[in-house]
């Protein structure tokens, strides 16, 4: 189960909104590299975790994930507030606007909405890792790319955060491949999944 | 950065280190210099929860942070909201 805290991993004060740079950082949200996906991915994928440090490493990174979230949708909240229909129009934040106002939906930059086929969940250890690897390096790389197009130091120093929490947690599931791959011999490596078979 | 932001900015930072202690040692459980090492932040943390939630309420659903009279729970402001702008 889970329980909130009231409060979020890392503060967000953006003090000027700016809906052209949320219509960007929403792809965290609910895009092809974003939090929602990478939280459903560990969530998901710790079930078939056969070691316990594996369980754990999935359901806490999991769990940071949903307040990375959580975050991301505080910077797209406080990015959007108070606007006029044509700062709006301006921004080219009208696409989406006239789908959701400036309700916070799961979507990528491009404005396609979130879906599942984002991720896997392979039921083979060895191979969850590796993508959990690549994953958290595509999210370092958008990060790097939202930061090309944000000058806003409110919204940079949040940003920078999120994108050093990628480097952590690539680090932790490289030491998690290295756990598998210790446990397994070198006859059965790749030639056996320690998920399924026993 | 008013009083309730610097403290809740301590909270966080204490809470953080822990955290990353947590996550570290998920993959080296024996580390006993990790584990003092989240033992100590944890404490820290777990004081300063305390010291906020008697200040300025609840961020956990622990029941000596609520007062007695009205469900402080859901008071502004939220975790998304610039409390500058938001009025009770």
């Amino acid at each position: 189960m889970w329980q909130y805290e009231k409060k979020l991993q890392y503060p967000v004060k953006i003090k000027t909104p700016n809906p052209k740079l949320a219509s960007l950082i929403i792809t965290q949200y609910g895009g092809p590299d974003g939090e929602l996906g990478a939280s459903l991915r560990y969530l998901s994928q710790r079930f078939a975790m056969p070691y316990p440090e594996l369980k754990g490493l999935l359901t806490d990174i999991g769990t940071e994930e949903l307040g990375h979230l959580e975050m991301i949708g505080s910077i797209v909240y406080q990015l959007t507030r108070n606007l006029t229909e044509k700062e709006i129009k301006e921004a080219g934040f009208d696409a989406y606007f006239v789908d959701h106002t400036t309700g916070i939906y799961p979507a990528s930059a491009s404005g396609v909405p979130f879906t599942a086929a984002y991720l896997q969940s392979k039921g083979d250890v060895i191979t969850d890792l590796h993508e959990n690897l690549a994953a958290e390096q595509k999210a370092r790389t958008t990060y790097d790319n939202i930061l090309r197009f944000a000058d806003d130091p409110d919204v940079r120093d949040v940003i920078k955060f999120l994108r050093q929490r990628e480097v952590v947690h690539y680090q932790r599931f490289g030491e998690g491949l290295r756990i598998a791959t210790d446990k397994l011999n070198s006859k059965n490596f790749y030639a056996f999944n320690p998920s399924f078979d026993k | 950065m008013n009083e309730r932001e610097m403290l809740l900015r301590r909270l966080s930072s204490a809470q953080f280190a822990a955290w990353e202690m947590h996550i570290f040692l998920d993959t080296h459980p024996d580390d006993q210099q990790a584990i003092a090492s989240y033992q100590k932040y944890h404490e820290k943390a777990q004081a300063l929860i305390k010291e906020f939630e008697e200040k300025y309420g609840p961020i956990t659903s622990s029941a000596s942070a609520f007062g007695e009279k009205r469900w402080e729970w859901i008071n502004n402001p939220w975790p998304w909201e610039n409390e500058k702008e938001t009025k009770n």
